[in-house]
C-alpha cells in the first residue's frame, strides 16, 4: 500500500436540520489521497466535498467510519498533526475589521510561529503592501491570498483546497493553479476540490470523484479517463438540405459497421471510438459523403465527470 | 493554553467595541463623579435664605401644635414593627435647620451606593463586549479557519474566556479606584470623610474586589452566551429580554421569587447582604389586607447562588462547543 496523506473508510455524515429534516451529506466514502502531488476532489455541487474536508480537519463531527491524516487517526490525533496541514474551506474567513497583517500575527502567536513569518508570507503572496488594510476591505483575490498566506505560516506538508478559484477572474484561477503546481512539484500534496472539471484536470496528477457522498472513480488521471476509451469527434456532413436526414443515416450505418459508437445530434454525428478522425473522413469519402466539419471533442475528465455523474442529479438528498 | 489566551487577550484589546466600551466606562464613571460633585456644593445664599423662612415658619407651628405633633408622633411610635428605631429618632422633637436644605454628603455612606451602581456599569459592559468578542467570531465564520490552527476546542474555549475576563481585571481595578479616589477628594473639599474609619475602608476594599471579580466573571459569562448563540445581537437580546421579562416584569409580580433571581443575588454578593420586600396578604373575616415585609438575601446565598450558575453556564458552553459542527 502507498503512502496516504489521507485515508477514509465508510465516512458517513448526516446532517439534521432545524426542521429536523435529515440530509445524508456523506455516506460511506472511502477516500484515499496518495502523499505529494496534486489531488483534485471532484464532485457536483452537494456531493459532500466540503463536508468532507471539514470532517477531516475536525470542524464537523463524522458519524461514522474512520480518517487518517498521514497516519494519524482524525479528529482523535489531529493535535498532533495540523502543523502539518494547511486548509481553505469554502470562503477564506479571517477576522473583518483587523488588517490581513493583524489577523495573520494573531495566527502566527497562536501556533507559535515567529512573528517575522508573517511579512515572509504577505511577500509570498503579494499582499505586503496591502496588509495593513481591514480584512473586509479586500477583493476575493486578495481573501482568498490571504488564506493561502495564512497557511503557510505552518508550513504545511499537505494542503486543502476547498474550490479556491471561485469567483476568481481568469488572472487569479491562473496564480492559484501556479500556486498549486509549485507546491505540488515541492513535494507537498495538494488536495484541490472542485466541481469544475477544467480547473482540476490541468494540475492535478491524481483524482477522486464523489457524487452524492460515494466515491463514484479515483485513480491518476490518465486512468480514470482511460475507463471512458478513445476521444470523441464531431462530424457536420457536406449536403444538400433536403438529403441531409438519409446522407446521416447512410453515415451512421457505415461507421457504426466499422465498430465505431455514433450518435446524432441535430446537424452533427457523434463518433466515439476512432483511432484517428482521418479514419472518419476517410471511410465516408469512399462512400461518397464528404465532410464539411470534423472537431474534435475534448475527451477529458469532463465528460468521463458528466457521464459518471449524469445520474446523481444535483447530489445529497436522500 | 498561556499562549492561547495571551493572543485571545491581544485580539480583545485590539477589537473597536472593547475600546468603545472601556471609553464609555470611564466617561459614565467621570459623569457620575461630577453628579457627587453637584450633590456635595454647598447651598447658595439664596438658599440658604429661603431655608431660614421655611425653619422659622415651622417653629411657629411647632409653638402652636408642637405638644399634639408629639404626643401624635409618640401613639404611631408604640405601632411600628420591630426593630424599632429609638424614640429620638422617630420624633426628633421641635425642628432644626438640618432638616431644611441638603443633608451633608458622607462619603462611608455614599460610597456603598456609588460602588453599586458602577458595578452594573462594569458587568453590564463587561458582559457586552465579552459576548461580541466570542459571538463575531461565529457570526464572521473566523472560527473555523482558527480551529484549523488549533483544533482543541477546549483550550480554544478556555482561552477565549480567559482572555475576556483577565482583559476586564485592569478596567475593573482602574474604574473603581477613579472613582473610589475621586468621591473621597471631592467629599473631603466639600463633605464629610472623617467618619470613614479603617472598618469602613475595608469593607470599601472587599466590596471593590467583588466588583472587579463579577467583572471578570461578567466577561466571561458573555463569552459563553456568544459561544452559546452565535451572535452578538443574539446574545445581547437575550440578555435584554432575560432582565426585562423575568427579573423586571416577573420579578415584580411575584416577588417571593427575589431571592432565586440573579439581580438580588448580585446586590447580595456585591453589597454583603440585600434586601428585598414582599408583600404579604391575609384574608381575616371577610377583609383582606396586604402589608410589605422587608426580608433579606444573606452574602453567602448570593455567592453560592452566582457561583453555580456561572459554574453551569460555563460547562453547558463547553459542551456544546465541544461537539458542534463549525460552519
Ligand atoms: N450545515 C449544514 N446543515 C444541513 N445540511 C448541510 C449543511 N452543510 C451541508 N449540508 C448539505 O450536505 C450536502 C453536502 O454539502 P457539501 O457542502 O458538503 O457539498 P459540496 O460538495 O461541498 O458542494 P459545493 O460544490 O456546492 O460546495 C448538501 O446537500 C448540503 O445541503
Ligand atoms: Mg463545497
Amino acid at each position: 500500500m502507498p503512502d496516504l496523506a489521507i485515508r477514509t473508510q465508510a465516512l458517513r455524515k448526516t446532517y439534521r436540520t432545524r426542521r429536523g429534516k435529515r440530509v445524508v451529506a456523506v455516506q460511506g466514502l472511502d477516500l484515499e489521497v496518495p502523499i505529494g502531488g496534486v489531488h483534485g476532489f471532484l464532485g457536483p455541487n452537494g456531493s459532500g466535498k466540503t463536508t468532507t474536508i471539514r470532517m477531516l480537519l475536525g470542524l464537523v463531527r463524522a458519524d461514522a467510519g474512520t480518517m487518517t491524516v498521514f497516519d494519524q487517526v482524525v479528529p482523535d490525533r489531529l493535535p498532533d498533526i495540523v502543523g502539518r496541514v494547511g486548509a481553505i474551506v469554502e470562503s477564506p474567513k479571517f477576522f473583518p475589521a483587523f488588517s490581513g497583517r493583524k489577523n495573520l500575527e494573531l495566527l502566527a502567536d497562536a501556533i507559535g510561529a515567529p512573528r517575522q513569518r508573517v511579512g515572509e508570507v504577505l511577500a509570498e503572496t503579494s499582499l505586503n503592501d496591502r496588509g495593513k488594510d481591514k480584512f473586509k476591505s479586500y477583493s476575493l483575490g486578495m481573501k482568498q491570498r490571504l488564506a493561502i498566506a495564512a497557511t503557510l505560516l505552518k508550513e504545511p506538508d499537505l494542503l486543502i483546497f476547498d474550490e479556491p478559484t471561485n469567483g476568481l477572474d481568469p488572472a487569479g484561477i491562473r496564480e492559484i493553479r501556479e500556486t498549486m503546481r509549485y507546491l505540488g512539484q515541492q513535494g507537498r500534496t495538494v488536495l484541490v476540490s472542485s466541481h469544475i472539471l477544467a480547473e482540476v484536470e490541468q494540475v492535478a496528477d491524481t483524482v477522486s470523484i464523489i457524487g452524492h457522498g460515494r466515491l463514484l472513480a479515483s485513480g491518476t488521471v490518465a486512468e480514470v479517463i482511460g475507463g471512458s476509451g478513445k476521444p470523441t469527434v464531431k462530424v457536420a456532413l457536406d449536403t444538400a438540405a433536403g438529403e441531409h436526414a438519409a446522407n446521416q443515416e447512410r453515415a451512421t450505418s457505415i461507421l457504426t459497421s466499422a465498430g465505431l459508437s455514433v450518435r446524432a445530434e441535430g446537424k452533427y454525428l457523434f463518433v466515439d471510438g476512432a483511432e484517428h478522425s482521418a479514419d472518419v473522413t476517410r471511410r465516408l469519402a469512399q462512400q461518397e459523403l464528404y465532410v464539411s466539419e470534423l472537431i474534435p471533442v475534448r475527451a477529458g475528465l469532463e465528460s468521463v465527470f458528466l457521464e459518471l455523474t449524469a445520474d446523481e442529479g444535483l447530489g445529497g438528498q436522500q | 493554553m498561556i499562549r492561547l489566551t495571551g493572543v485571545e487577550l491581544r485580539r480583545l484589546i485590539a477589537r473597536r467595541l472593547t475600546v468603545i466600551g472601556v471609553g464609555g466606562v470611564l466617561i459614565i464613571t467621570a459623569l457620575l463623579l461630577f453628579a457627587v460633585w453637584r450633590d456635595a456644593q454647598p447651598m447658595s445664599a439664596a438658599e440658604q435664605r429661603q431655608n431660614q423662612i421655611y425653619l422659622e415658619e415651622a417653629q411657629k407651628d411647632w409653638k402652636l401644635n408642637g405638644a399634639q405633633y408629639q404626643k401624635d408622633c409618640e401613639a404611631q411610635y408604640q405601632s411600628q414593627p420591630d426593630p424599632k428605631p429609638s424614640l429620638k429618632e422617630f420624633c426628633p422633637g421641635p425642628p432644626t435647620i438640618d432638616q431644611f436644605g441638603k443633608p451633608e454628603v458622607v462619603f462611608a455612606e455614599l460610597m456603598p451606593d456609588l460602588l453599586q451602581g458602577v458595578s452594573y456599569l462594569l458587568v453590564g459592559i463587561a458582559f457586552l463586549v465579552g459576548a461580541s468578542f466570542v459571538g463575531a467570531e461565529f457570526s464572521s465564520g473566523a472560527i473555523g479557519n482558527w480551529l484549523t490552527f488549533e483544533p482543541r476546542r477546549m483550550r480554544v474555549y478556555g482561552s477565549k474566556l480567559l482572555g475576556g475576563a483577565i482583559g476586564f481585571v485592569p478596567v475593573a481595578v482602574v474604574v473603581v479606584a477613579f472613582l473610589t479616589l475621586g468621591a473621597f477628594v471631592i467629599v473631603d473639599q466639600l463633605g464629610n470623610t472623617a467618619s470613614t474609619t479603617g472598618k469602613v475602608w475595608g469593607d470599601l476594599n472587599e466590596t471593590s474586589g467583588r466588583i472587579v471579580l463579577m467583572t471578570a466573571v461578567g466577561a466571561a459569562l458573555g463569552g459563553v452566551v456568544g459561544v452559546l448563540l452565535r451572535h452578538t445581537a443574539a446574545a445581547i437580546g437575550l440578555v435584554m429580554g432575560y432582565l426585562i421579562l423575568i427579573e423586571g416584569v416577573f420579578g415584580s409580580f411575584l416577588t417571593k421569587a427575589q431571592p432565586w433571581l440573579v439581580r438580588l443575588n448580585f446586590d447580595a454578593f456585591i453589597g454583603h447582604g440585600a434586601t428585598y420586600w414582599v408583600q404579604q396578604c391575609e384574608s381575616s373575616g371577610g377583609s383582606y389586607s396586604c402589608t410589605s415585609v422587608e426580608k433579606h438575601v444573606s452574602f453567602e446565598h448570593g455567592a453560592w447562588y452566582l457561583g453555580i450558575t456561572a459554574v453551569a453556564l460555563v460547562v453547558l458552553g463547553a459542551l456544546v462547543f465541544r461537539r458542534r459542527d463549525v460552519n
